[in-house]
């Protein structure tokens, strides 16, 4: 039995990358860091606050997200929302993605013909 | 008294670059808030609740360092390999280079045997220590810096020899060889041309003359004894036990009578002792003694590990 270390290793690993293509999907509706951090762990997606955060404005430089200043609540928030060129990468993750999930299929069925 | 989250964000913001300061404290103080109210809402008490959202987001410096995608490392993955080889490279000769010209150089200008090679030992670590940090400092300015430096990729052309011979190669062997013939060559060079003379001219040889009737002979024969004894090293092309055998057998050979001769004052010519006031000193007769002796066993039991050392591998 491989210990729990390496396991909790490799599933890091394995969700890395999918935490910004879920970001990108969740934000198509604009969204604050918390409500994202919600989502996202609702949906499946548990990620580390001290992640979300600065990626989220990692995303912004990156122009793959756009931002708006909401200051009508209690307290000011910034609304991130998925940006044209946030939506075209994203389209393009998700296509990998599947293809990454096409190539396993073929590959497990292949090995069990 | 400011709170547990104003400290937390100070402690974030002073690594944060200026320019966005003031936007991320507005924003990472209503995220804070934010997970605090969750907490409350179910059913938690504020203060326990701010403790918990302040430690799951961790150390302020790590939370500073993502957002300014800062590297936690002093030199990360491009560069060790660099780093790693270079300092290799210099530690192997640069403090023993200076180490020994420092020693020589004391020693010329007349500082006794003892501080010229403590003088030596004492500048090589000084250098390597030296030698150390400023490569290390370099590179991790590098590492910061990014200068998106082109160092020369790795090819296979940089791939080490790998010989049968891999622990005799015919460098080492012939090295071996030859300082044995040198030192079997310095017994009777030292007896006939000394470069210590007496007030009237006359050469003073280094060793005690008297030995020639009992211990130099030995001694000659057990260094001839270990230039073949390398011949047929070479010629096995690796090491096996019966040679580590014969090896530790030669090396105590000739370390044991050269102790033994020390330790009894017996091995320097009594006439050169008298010939140099500072041989008379009997602290300096001493920690030549000592020093002598140290290295010799030193060298014995490296050389007897470093044999024994192969032999396992090659077997």
């Amino acid at each position: 039995m491989v210990s729990d270390d390496i396991l909790r290793t490799h599933l890091q690993e394995l969700r890395r990358g999918t935490v910004v293509v879920a970001s990108l999907v969740a934000l198509r509706q604009p969204g604050y860091g918390y409500a994202l951090l919600q989502r996202l762990a609702d949906h499946g997606f548990p990620v580390d606050a001290n992640t979300l955060y600065p990626l989220l404005r990692r995303l912004e430089e990156q122009g793959l997200l756009t931002s708006e200043w909401n200051t009508e609540e209690r307290r000011p928030r910034k609304f991130y929302q998925t940006s044209d060129d946030g939506e075209t990468v994203l389209r393009l993750l998700l296509t990998d993605l599947s293809a990454v999930q096409k190539s396993l299929t073929g590959l497990i069925e292949g090995l069990d013909r | 008294m400011s709170s547990l989250t104003d400290r937390y964000l100070s402690a974030t913001l002073r690594a944060v670059p200026a320019p966005r300061r003031e936007e991320i404290a507005t924003e990472l103080r209503g995220s804070i808030e934010d997970m605090i109210e969750g907490r409350t809402g179910a059913g938690q008490d504020a203060a326990t609740a701010e403790r918990e959202v302040l430690n799951e987001l961790g150390n302020p410096d790590r939370l500073a360092a993502r957002y300014a995608d800062r590297r936690l490392q002093l030199i990360g993955p491009t560069y060790y390999l660099h780093w790693q080889r270079l300092l290799r490279l210099l530690l192997t000769f640069v403090p023993a280079l200076v180490g020994t010209l420092v020693g020589v150089a004391g020693a010329a200008t007349g500082d006794g045997p003892a501080a010229a090679i403590t003088s030596g030992f004492g500048t090589a670590f000084e250098v390597a220590i030296q030698v150390t940090f400023w490569v290390t400092l370099t590179f991790a300015i590098i590492e910061r810096a990014d200068p998106a430096l082109k160092l020369p990729a790795w090819t296979v052309d940089q791939l080490p020899e790998v010989s049968e011979k891999q622990d005799m190669t015919l460098t080492d062997i012939a090295a071996s060889a030859a300082f044995l013939l040198f030192a079997a060559a310095f017994l009777p060079w030292q007896h006939f041309w000394s470069w210590a003379r007496q007030v009237d001219g006359e050469r003073i040889p280094l060793l005690d003359p008297v030995l020639w009737r009992s211990w130099l002979p030995v001694l000659m024969a057990v260094l001839l004894a270990g230039v073949v004894f390398e011949l047929v090293k070479y010629r096995v092309g690796r090491w096996t036990w019966p040679l580590v055998a014969v090896k530790a057998v030669l090396d105590l050979a000739f370390s044991v009578p050269v102790v033994w001769l020390l330790a009894n004052d017996r091995l320097l010519n009594p006439d050169l002792i008298e010939r140099f006031s500072w041989l008379q000193d009997e602290g300096n007769l001493r920690s030549i003694t000592v020093i002598t002796i140290i290295t010799t066993v030193v060298i014995l039991v490296w050389d007897l590990i470093d044999s024994g050392v192969k032999a396992r591998r090659a077997g």
